[in-house]
């Protein structure tokens, strides 16, 4: 007689056979075969069958459910015997994700983020801050519940095992990827930050500041970053009001100073409003000379002075406007720099991860807002310190700031004076053919803008009628494991492109089950996103509607990793090593896009390729396949695969060839791109060198690229630029302390030196 | 202002930071970044200007 059995957690339990005829029942219920009667005689024979083999006192569960699979089996219900497997295989999954997720959130809340690799998956999370835990814990559970409830067992196991990665999958049900925020057309009349309503902003401070705001609003609707497409285009709105306000008070102070006069503010107020209504034109910063005239004009009846000397206080009072505007937007874009390197977002486990786009507005009021920013970003943070936020990228075209005798040709200089001391700006290339098929003079929402990381939106299959940045961006992307099809294609070509479609097609099917779960949130869901129409085509919905229609404006994105080790698994060497191996990469890639392509055409939807921006991810994959096919020489050897379709970093190759050889695939990658080049610290250093590098990626046809070079700091001395062992300025090793003497002598020749540490 | 004693232990203990570009971005020193992309850091070769002929 069995009295007891033994549970899973070793608890001892009383036996009760009524439980076993209700679970067998339940498997018949599903399978629609057998009933409550065939179910205790089911029940009744497991019980004989377990007295029959009984050895121990009391039987273990598992032991139970064997004997449940074989009696159904016996009684000929088949079907229901399958249920019934199925559902202990899901139970079973389900057990180990949650010890695994315990395992995880026991890691999360003790280990330091120093030891913990788990921890640092993102470098831009604190994962030792309460906010940062809280945030990775969140991740933890939902990707726990992703992966049982969400996804199709299918994409589970191949997510699971490293055929493909899941890009952000903490947010699988809940939000989008990233959007290039418009943000003139976010300021006109005035927005809510979901938390508060903002006027319209009226001056350049104001602009700088609510656009941080923006980034900042729109960085809790969605999981990636915040771009702005037309930084320079919207703040010489900003500039262009502070100026008209500022030529207004000026004109009274030189009027009443030279005229020794009290108050003419309401003269003057009225002499500008008669002037801006007789000639339509306002003071800017370069104004028209009608305009002026119209002024000298006024002021000479209001003060019967001569118009000499109207001129002269005009002339005065437009370079003191000239000046404030100047100063106010110096202000303005080192408040802004400042504020995206400080404020926090996502429950203050992040700064907003933010981009801004700027180097097209030929405008005096533009030329003068990318001048300021460009010389906050040299400045650096109030110790001198590199900001990491915002990403600048500046777009290069030819006539406009390519070409000496471009009208921006000294700004594309001066961002490569800072480039070269602070890694940003990056660059962009609008004259690529690519990029340049969308462009339209006059138009700057037809200009590719990149999300800083390098996500690119600029082709549109659901609406040609609008191939455009603004408003748009990545709804999800997920990236195959290209070197493991190499590796199980054990250099057969024709088996890796068929298990490359094969690929391609599951990830497109799991990105589109993605998709339908976006599609069916609704506006209230993305109060700023959605319910501020950033996103385009959102002005035009209600709260409660469906997202389905105005999402597919944006991309689903399939990535790589490690072209350069597919390539050595299947054909013995890199792209980087070969010329035949560079076409036999682009024969890959172009594969690849040639699939997005048409599946785009078959969907109606934008379907692009996505050169990964690989971070978690650079480590994931290899250690996965490490462990399966063992140390593989030039695929496998090292801890990281080499991201997208980059030559590996550590080839040994001259700018040129990198840039030669990775330009055509940017042409390839629509759904983002980058190529860095490693610059020796004093080359770089070099504006002629780096210069020749910027235009070497702009005639080759490259997208967007950047420049990388050694940029350290000392917090003890301040010191910004190369250390070696020994810092060049105060002399001190790494660790080591200075003088108190010896740093009271370096204060007075670098005055702008931090405080010092030890003194607070 | 609490200035410490004398012989100031000024630096002591106090490392470089050594800012990178990780994918298109940029991290504050290194000591946040996964073990993968240390390594990948590490191994970066720089690019001559000219083509070694």
């Amino acid at each position: 007689m069995i009295h007891s059995i033994i549970k899973r957690d070793g608890r001892v339990v009383l036996y009760d056979q009524n439980k076993i005829a209700a679970a067998i029942l339940k498997a018949m219920e599903v399978s629609g075969e057998g009933n409550a009667a065939d179910a205790a005689r089911v029940a009744n024979d497991v019980q004989l069958e377990l007295e029959k083999h009984l050895t121990t006192e009391a039987p273990h569960i598992e032991m139970i459910q064997d004997a449940v699979e074989q009696q159904l089996m016996n009684h000929g219900f088949n079907s229901a015997a399958k249920a019934y497997i199925l559902y202990r295989a899901n139970r079973t999954r389900a057990r180990e994700a949650n010890t695994s997720l315990m395992k995880t959130i026991d890691e999360i809340t003790n280990i330091d983020a120093r030891i913990s690799d788990m921890k640092r998956d993102n470098a831009n999370i604190d994962g030792n801050t309460a906010m940062g835990s809280m945030l990775q814990i969140g991740a933890a559970g939902a990707k726990a519940y992703n992966e049982m409830y969400l996804l199709r067992p299918e994409h589970a196991k191949a997510y699971r095992e490293g055929d493909i990665h899941i890009h952000d999958f903490d947010f699988y049900s809940l939000t989008t990827t990233c959007c290039q925020i418009d943000i003139l057309k976010l300021f006109h009349g005035g927005f809510s930050t979901g938390h508060g309503y903002l006027r319209e902003p009226q001056s350049i401070q104001s602009y700088a500041a609510l656009a941080a705001i923006a980034i900042q609003s729109n960085q809790n609707d969605q999981h990636g970053g915040q771009s702005i497409p037309n930084f320079d285009y919207a703040m010489a709105e900003g500039v262009a009001k502070t100026y008209r306000k500022s030529f207004t008070r000026r004109l009274r102070e030189v009027v009443e100073d030279y005229l020794d006069l009290e108050d003419e503010t309401e003269a003057i107020a009225d002499i500008v409003a008669r002037v801006e209504a007789a000639t339509g034109e306002f003071a800017r910063l370069e104004s028209s000379k009608v305009y002026l005239d119209g002024i000298i004009d006024a002021l000479m009846s209001k003060y019967a002075m001569s118009s000499e000397i109207a001129a002269k206080l005009v002339d005065r009072a437009s370079k003191r406007s000239f000046k404030k505007t100047n100063g106010d937007t110096k202000q303005a874009m080192e408040g802004f720099v400042h504020n995206l390197n400080t404020m926090h977002s996502r429950a203050g486990a992040q700064t907003p991860f933010s981009s801004i786009n700027y180097g097209t507005d030929t405008t005096p009021e533009g030329r003068m807002a990318i001048r300021n920013i460009l010389l906050a970003l040299e400045a650096g943070l109030g110790h001198g310190e590199t900001c990491i936020f915002p990403i600048h990228i500046f777009k290069v075209k030819e006539g406009v700031n390519y070409n000496e005798t471009d009208p921006n040709y000294d700004l594309f200089r001066l961002s490569m004076r800072v480039s070269a001391k602070r890694l940003f700006p990056n660059y962009t290339f609008l004259d690529s053919p690519f990029n340049l098929q969308y462009y339209v003079p006059g138009r700057p929402e037809t200009e590719v803008a990149t999300m800083g990381c390098r996500t690119r939106v600029m082709g549109n299959t659901y609406d040609p009628s609008r191939q455009i940045a603004y408003g748009r961006g990545n709804l999800s992307f997920t990236s195959i494991n290209l070197p493991r099809i190499a590796i199980e294609s054990k250099g057969d070509e024709k088996a890796f492109y068929k298990r490359l479609e094969e690929m391609l097609e599951l990830v497109a099917q799991q990105m589109l089950d993605r998709f339908e779960i976006q599609a069916s949130k609704h506006t209230y869901n993305f109060p700023f996103l959605m319910g501020q129409g950033v996103w385009l085509d959102s002005d035009n919905l209600s709260v409660d509607d469906d997202l389905r229609e105005v999402l597919k404006h944006g991309t689903l994105s399939i990535g790589f990793i490690g072209l350069a080790e597919t390539l050595t698994a299947l054909y013995g060497q890199h792209h980087g090593q070969n010329e035949d191996m560079q076409k036999k990469g682009l024969e890959i890639i172009g594969f690849m896009r040639n699939y997005c392509d048409n599946k785009s055409k078959a969907l109606q939807m934008n379907i692009t390729l996505l050169g990964t921006p690989a971070e978690g991810l650079s480590g994931r994959f290899i250690r996965m396949d490490k462990k399966r096919y063992g140390k593989i020489p030039g695929v496998t050897d090292r801890e990281y695969y080499t991201n997208s379709f980059h030559i590996p970093v550590w080839h040994p190759i001259s700018v040129y060839d990198k840039i030669r050889l990775e330009a055509p695939y940017h042409a390839l990658c629509n759904a983002g791109h980058i190529s860095y080049v490693e610059l020796d610290g004093d080359v770089a250093r070099n504006v002629e060198a780096f210069e020749a590098v910027v235009r070497c990626m702009h005639d080759h046809g490259i997208g967007y690229g950047s420049i990388n070079h050694p940029v350290d700091r000392d917090p003890v001395c301040g010191y910004v630029g190369i250390i070696g062992d020994v810092c060049p300025r105060c002399g001190r090793r790494e660790g080591e302390q200075i003088d108190p003497e010896k740093a009271a002598q370096l204060k007075k020749m670098y005055p702008e030196m931090p405080a010092f540490q030890g003194i607070e | 202002m609490t200035v410490k004693t004398a012989s100031e232990k000024m630096g002591q203990g106090v490392g470089f930071e050594r800012i990178r570009r990780i994918t298109g971005y940029l991290v504050g020193t290194m000591d946040k970044w996964n073990d993968a992309k240390r390594a990948e850091e590490r191994d970066r070769v720089k690019h001559a200007l000219k083509t070694d002929a």
